[in-house]
């Protein structure tokens, strides 16, 4: 099942090598043996691949989800309640019916969800919804992630800091609360002083409060090539690309790591190597905490 | 009782957590220690006097002058006595509140009042996002108190409250009342969408009319004694919530059957005259 998802053009190798085409031990016939559902709003070029394609209006797939985790539930809904969400109660509850008989069901969700309006909120009823599901078969959700290594960098804050993103280190150990510490917020509020980016453009990406506040602070950037960041940054440093020559170890969308051998040589650092160096230098300045004050080990 | 006004200086340039601004701090504390009071600005420990003129000693009764809009925590867990402020304050304000008052002459930002368990907090401009919610992780948010913002609420106002109370003066942005576990949300000007979304138990009650989720249903019309209940409460801090026969009922949609939940949203129907 996809949501707000188009593997077809934005992730071409999905279908055939993970999702859809692969035989295996309890499913020989391959797609034959799959049902796959597509949920968007309008249809893509992956809705040829789907057996059912289901059309959501803009803005409520929140509702439809929560309208899926009322009728599993055998809970009533109303058909003209679920209607306003584009979709009918009948293909609702053919939906759960499928979903109730398959043997293991996985719910791929994407940017159509988790960037429109509702935001965190739509993903966590889909994340809730799977969760749900488990009462009666199988079933898992996995982010269809969009840029290289996001996957890695998750897996990374989670088991250094227990947290996997908007996480603040001030006081000495990690505290989270997203909306408060997460990137985004803390540049439209204004609320950082310098910023250090590796392996990033949020010049090309973020809000223009965000980033003109990038503008008016020091920012130093760590990127291959020159982007829009390192346009408005005070300092660009260029590293080598990793995983063409850089080694290192990237992060498969289902959370596998695969590590990276380099084809190339490149004159430039690797970004580890420039991030270690700033760290040298930074030890040798005088030591910033006032007199007597107690270091944590998070702050050394 | 002698006050202790604190006036802002310096306008920090990065967020001062500034959870010693409390009644329960300063209660015993004679000036100079007051001063020496730690404050994070940043990762930075400084002391109080960097960014406050301090003025007075041993006092649970607070003022604080100033834009501290980037000041945050201010009453954190206070328990008695009173803070005014005069000017903006950043987020947190009176979390994990037990007692006490807390009034605001402008602008609160997100988490006012988040997990608090008693007390007033009085807010007469606007507030942000998460008023009396539970922490991410946490499965229950304000479980006691009352909260009141004259202005407009941002997103998810009431996220996952246990009990007390949550008066808006101004609209509410969405998820207001969002998996609501009990305790009631009282919204003068309305909300956006997804109002009371998964709620199990609890009472939400709106003046306008709302957008209400389809996974909630329409039961009756009709006023419930509770309301005269509140009526008078409200009337004491100066909120009058119609409930007279003659003027109308309200609407009470049940839901969220997604959780299945036992809450109620109470829609005012005015009887137009």
């Amino acid at each position: 099942m996809y949501w707000g998802g188009n593997p077809a053009e934005c992730h071409p190798r999905h279908f055939t090598k993970y999702a859809l085409m692969p035989k295996s031990k309890f499913l020989p016939r391959g797609r034959k043996d799959r049902t796959a559902v597509l949920v968007d709003i309008r249809p893509t070029k992956s809705a040829k691949a789907a057996d059912i394609f289901l059309q959501v209006r803009p803005g409520k797939d929140f509702e439809l989800i929560t309208i899926l985790r009322a009728l599993i539930k055998d809970q009533k809904v109303s058909e003209e309640a679920v209607a306003e969400t584009g979709i009918t109660l009948e293909q609702c509850t053919d939906l759960i019916e499928r979903m109730k008989k398959a043997k293991f069901g996985c719910v791929f969700f994407g940017m159509g969800l988790s960037m429109t309006r509702g935001k965190h909120m739509n993903s966590a009823a889909l994340l809730t919804l799977a969760a749900e599901m488990n009462a009666f078969t199988k079933f898992v959700a996995m982010p269809m992630r969009g840029h290289g290594n996001v996957t890695g960098a998750d897996v990374i804050m989670r088991w250094q800091t227990g947290y996997p993103f908007g996480i603040t280190f001030n006081r000495g150990y990690p505290r989270y609360n997203p909306g408060e510490f997460s990137t985004v917020d803390v540049l439209v509020r204004g609320d950082a002083d310098a910023a250090f980016i590796i392996g990033a453009d949020p010049g090309a990406t973020m809000p223009q409060p965000a980033i003109d506040h990038l503008a008016r602070i020091p920012t130093i950037v760590l990127d291959p090539h020159v982007t829009h960041t390192s346009n408005l940054a005070k300092v660009h440093i260029t590293t080598a690309p990793a995983g063409i020559a850089a080694p290192g170890t990237a992060y498969r969308m289902d959370e596998i790591p695969l590590p990276l051998k380099p084809a190339l040589k490149s004159p430039y650092p690797t970004d580890e190597e420039v991030v270690r160096r700033i760290k040298q230098a930074i030890v040798k300045k005088p030591f910033w905490m006032p007199e007597g004050a107690q270091m944590t080990a998070a702050q050394v | 009782m002698n006050k202790l006004t604190l006036r802002l200086k310096e306008q920090p340039t990065v967020p001062l957590e500034a959870e010693v601004l409390s009644p329960d701090t300063f209660a015993e504390l004679s000036n100079e220690e007051i001063r020496s009071k730690t404050v994070y600005h940043g990762k930075r420990q400084c002391r109080l006097d960097d960014f406050f003129d301090v003025d007075g000693e041993r006092s649970d009764d607070v003022e604080i002058h100033g834009d501290l809009h980037r000041v945050r925590w201010i009453g954190r867990e206070m328990s008695r006595g009173r803070i005014t402020v005069h000017g903006s304050v950043g987020m947190h304000l009176g979390a994990y509140m037990k007692g006490g008052e807390i009034e605001v002459h402008g602008n609160a930002s997100d988490w006012i009042g988040a997990e608090m368990r008693n007390g007033l907090i009085r807010v007469h401009g606007n507030g942000g996002g998460q008023i009396g919610a539970g922490y991410r992780g946490s499965l229950k948010g304000m479980r006691g108190g009352t909260i009141i913002v004259d202005g407009s609420a941002g997103l998810e106002v009431g996220m996952r409250m246990r009990r007390g109370m949550i008066v808006l003066g101004g609209p509410a942005k969405d998820f207001t009342g969002l998996q609501m576990k009990g305790g009631t949300i009282v919204l003068l000007a309305g909300a956006e969408i997804r109002t009371g979304a998964w709620m199990m138990r609890g009472t939400i009650i709106s003046l306008k009319p709302i957008q209400m989720m389809p996974t909630f249903s329409y039961a009756c019309r009709y006023t419930p004694d509770v309301l005269r209940v509140y009526s008078r409460r409200l009337k004491e801090l100066g909120v009058s919530l119609p409930y007279a026969p003659q003027d109308g009922a309200y609407k009470l949609y049940s839901g969220d059957a997604s959780v299945p939940g036992k809450g109620e949203i109470l829609v005012w129907d005015a009887l137009s005259a």
